[in-house]
């Protein structure tokens, strides 16, 4: 009896499981160092974010009194899954996506979506008052910016007549940068993504001067390493999904490398920019300016495909 | 979690928190993300200087109190130095004057810009944070190699002070305050024009004129709302006479607001400075000080960076300070925050908080550190259990 | 306005209600208060917005005497305006003033730990700086209150 592996494998090396983490902390390294020169600062070494995720696995994990330990232990589980699972439909590397079906945008979306519900759960789950008002800013960010960031991701779709991300991707290639024409799309995308991701300005939810670490207040050892993991690898497939469906596609290793790191460039310099947005003025900023902004894309997309196709 | 029938959901922060720099405790009561209450308790870092300061003679008290503060400790020993050397009817050189208003204003850029970056750093803006600490060190290197330290320079000896401002020194000083005037010029636009830095500071933290003066408030945090209220030059002391400031006002008394009076104070330090090192009176640096000082109690005054700095000493006649009380300026304005806070943002209160340039270790002067048993009067059952154990 | 016209004004508002004044020194006024009626002369500050609180000061005269003093220091510009309320030592009580200025709670918080005076209907009595398990009935910052020194501790090894 024979079996193939080849499923296992690129569940497990590559382009998920190692490969999809590996990358995620050197892209982490790449975000903080970059932020740090811009700041002034010396920033971290190229192994630090391995090593913090080292320690912090090595570390025992303290269950407070007060949670469902059962939910304590299993939502970074599931949010790590969610997050390693999303990274098989994507153009990792430039290579076409391990598994590919009709839809899978609404899917990798989804799965992302959940790695923040999951943290927003494990905020709500403890009693420690940081964690709850975490998790509150940490929900009500999601349901801000989640519908104007899959709008933008929806119009290059549209454009493919295709919601499958290896369909958009190839469709892509080689045509002049979707950036340009629909630079308003790319723009509500990139924004989204740092929302996403919590990164400064939209870092409200873990403001570390106001509410220590956010709703992951009280995890610690393998909990908090399983989560900073599955945002390192939420960092690499946002980035992935922006650049492949905006920038002209990812047909080989160096393309892929080159147009992530650009964005990651622009998204880090981003960070530096700005202060930190309060979680009204977020809210306001997303449903007052980023959700029109990405209907308006979408309707020009819509028009112009209909007058011109 | 929480029943419907609690109402108050109690945010407590600090004495360890990430908002504070220094140990304090706050409650803040919250309705959502609103403050509706808001209580304070001091105290982590006491050290029992007061009564310290009475304990020692003259001289010593002026090292002790030197460390009321790290930030401001300049303004602590000459507060001290002033208020003494009136009392004791001598009165130091102008040399001294000099040298001591010129360390006084450093010690302001200095303190000021660290609080640029710290309140920068509540916003979630850590890029100003950053900018504005290493430019902070221009002041520093000035004050270490004027001085020998960076913080509590011990400058002062009562009568007068230590070092002279040779020429070297006072190129270095005229060269770092130029490179700061030009950063300077940075930061005030930044604030004034940085819109998501604005979405932290406009409308933040609001104090109108009437309620700055109903509070008695003092400091920057008072010329943001308005008030013209500056001991340098209501009651210049020192040279304040003959190289005067203008006091910075502005009248919208917020966040922003205070953070151009703080920015655009330190033109006027850097200018004021300028003239007193190109003009710096010959002479002495220090005169003789008896070691009595004649019975006889006095209020002294000045403008320490965050607001009036107050002592009030007391002789008897002898070798030690009979009473030594210290107020400092951020106590006087904690009442602000206690009011200001209520119908605030819960996100807001760091930078309220931040906003009058808080100092802990200021607050905290007045008690004794008790090692835990050794108190025999204050706590005779502790101390016995220690003897218990230890036999 | 000079110094000396401000201090002439707070005179003429609250001269008639203290019992003495003395100029210790030029731009300062004290005058004697008794605890009755210094609700009445921090009103007629009050109400004239003459300056502003600027601290409390508690004053222990020590055993042989026999009284504390607690000092109001108004400010106004360059002068200083103290309203000094003589107290016994044993039971000394006085008027909260933080129904006429809030913002004195800190001042009487600390005065009442530190000296032992009972600030009457202040909002908040919790202690602000002593800690919480410092012994009642003892105040550091009255003269009777001898800093504890510690005891050298003993070589390690030559415990008993």
């Amino acid at each position: 009896m024979s079996m193939d592996i080849s499923p296992l494998l690129k569940m497990l090396v590559f382009p998920g499981g190692l490969t999809l983490i590996a990358l995620g902390l050197l892209y982490e390294y790449i975000d903080r160092k970059l932020v740090a020169r811009f700041q002034n600062r010396v920033g971290p070494r190229v192994l630090q974010p391995l090593a913090d995720t080292i320690k912090l696995l090595a570390k025992e994990e303290v269950i407070p009194a007060g949670v469902i330990p059962l939910f304590f232990v299993s939502l970074p589980i599931i949010a790590m899954a969610g997050a390693l699972t999303a990274g098989l439909y994507i153009p990792l590397a430039g290579f076409a996506p391990s598994f590919s079906l009709p839809g899978d945008l609404i899917i990798t979306v989804f799965l992302l979506g959940l790695l923040t519900i999951c943290i927003g759960l494990a905020g709500a789950n403890t009693a420690d008052r940081f964690s709850l008002l975490g998790a509150t800013r940490t929900l009500t960010q999601l349901f801000s910016y989640e519908a104007p960031f899959l709008l933008a991701l929806l119009c290059p779709a549209i454009l493919a007549d295709s919601w499958q991300i290896s369909i958009v991707d190839t469709s892509v290639t080689g045509h002049v940068w979707l950036a340009l024409p629909l630079f308003i799309g790319f723009f509500v995308a990139v924004i989204g993504l740092m929302g996403k991701l919590e990164l400064a300005p939209f870092d409200a939810p873990e403001a570390e001067s106001e509410i220590v670490a956010g709703a992951l207040t009280e995890y610690s050892g393998r909990g908090l390493a399983l989560f900073r993991l599955g945002k390192d690898v939420e960092l690499v497939i946002g980035i992935t999904l922006v650049s492949a469906f905006y920038l002209g596609g990812l047909s080989n290793p160096l393309e892929f490398l080159l147009k992530t790191l650009g964005l990651l460039v622009v998204v880090a310099a981003l960070q530096a920019l700005f202060a930190r947005l309060r979680i009204d003025q977020v809210v306001g900023l997303w449903w007052r300016i980023g959700a029109l902004l990405a209907l308006l894309q979408l309707l020009i997309v819509v028009i112009l495909k209909g007058v011109i196709l | 979690m929480t029943g419907p029938h609690v109402e108050k959901f109690i945010v407590p922060i600090g004495p360890q928190h990430p908002a504070l720099k220094e140990p304090a405790h706050f409650e803040f009561t919250v309705d959502g993300e609103t403050v509706t209450s808001a209580s304070v308790r001091f105290g982590y870092v006491h050290r029992g200087l007061e009564k310290g300061a009475e304990n020692r003679n003259w001289a010593q008290a002026l090292y002790l109190l030197e460390r009321v503060c790290g930030i401001c400790s300049h303004a602590h020993s000459t507060v001290y130095s002033l208020g003494v050397e009136r009392l004791a009817g001598v009165t130091a050189p102008p040399r001294a004057q000099a040298i001591r208003q010129i360390l006084l204003e450093l010690e302001r850029i200095h303190s000021h810009m660290l609080w640029v970056g710290v309140a920068a750093h509540e916003a979630g803006f850590d890029t100003l944070f950053m900018y504005s600490w290493r430019d902070r060190e221009t002041v520093m290197d000035i004050l270490e190699s004027f001085t020998g330290n960076r913080v509590n320079y011990s400058a002062n000896v009562l009568g007068g002070v230590k070092y002279d401002l040779g020429p070297a020194q006072a190129d270095s000083i005229l060269s770092g305050l130029d490179y700061l005037e030009k950063r300077l010029h940075y930061y005030m636009k930044v604030v004034n024009n940085d819109e998501s830095f604005l979405g932290r500071t406009r409308g933040v933290g609001t104090m109108t004129t009437e309620e700055a003066e109903n509070l008695g408030a003092i400091g920057p945090v008072v010329r943001a709302s308005g008030v013209s209220r500056d001991l340098r030059v209501d009651a210049p002391y020192l040279l304040y006479a003959d190289f005067p400031i203008n006091v910075i006002t502005a009248t919208a008394g917020d966040l922003q607001a205070r953070f151009v009076v703080r920015i655009q104070e330190l033109f006027e330090s850097t200018r004021n400075i300028r003239a007193l090192v190109e003009h710096l009176p010959e002479g002495e640096l220090a005169v003789r000080f008896p070691r009595k000082v004649r019975a006889g109690e006095t209020v002294s005054r000045i403008e320490a960076p965050r607001g009036g700095l107050f002592y009030f000493i007391k002789s008897d006649g002898g070798e030690n300070p009979f009473r030594v009380k210290v107020r400092t300026p951020s106590l006087r304005n904690f009442m602000s925050v206690i009011v200001g806070a209520v119908g605030h943002q819960l996100a807001d209160i760091p930078m309220i908080l931040s906003g009058i340039d808080p100092c802990f270790s200021c607050n905290d002067r007045t008690v004794i550190v008790r090692r835990e048993g050794r108190d025999g009067s204050a706590a005779p059952s502790e101390s016995d259990s220690r003897k218990d154990s230890s036999s | 306005m000079t110094t000396e016209s401000l201090l002439e004004e707070a005179v003429q508002l609250i001269g008639d209600k203290a019992g003495g004044q003395s100029v210790p020194e030029p731009g300062r006024i004290d005058l004697t208060v008794e605890p009755a009626r210094l609700l009445e002369c921090v009103s007629a500050l009050k109400d004239a917005q003459w300056g502003y609180l600027s601290a409390i000061t508690g004053l222990d005269l020590g055993p042989q005497d026999g009284h504390l003093e607690a000092l109001y220091h108004f400010c106004q510009k360059a002068a200083v305006l103290t309203l000094r309320v003589s107290l016994p030592r044993d039971g000394a009580v006085i008027p909260s003033i933080c129904g006429l200025i809030p913002s004195a709670t800190l001042f009487e918080r600390e005065l009442m730990e530190m000296f032992g005076i009972v600030c009457e209907g202040t909002p908040d009595p919790h202690r602000l700086f002593l800690s919480d398990d410092w012994p009642a009935g003892v105040y550091p910052l009255r003269k009777d209150f001898i800093v504890p020194i510690p005891a050298p501790r003993p070589e390690k090894g030559t415990a008993e």
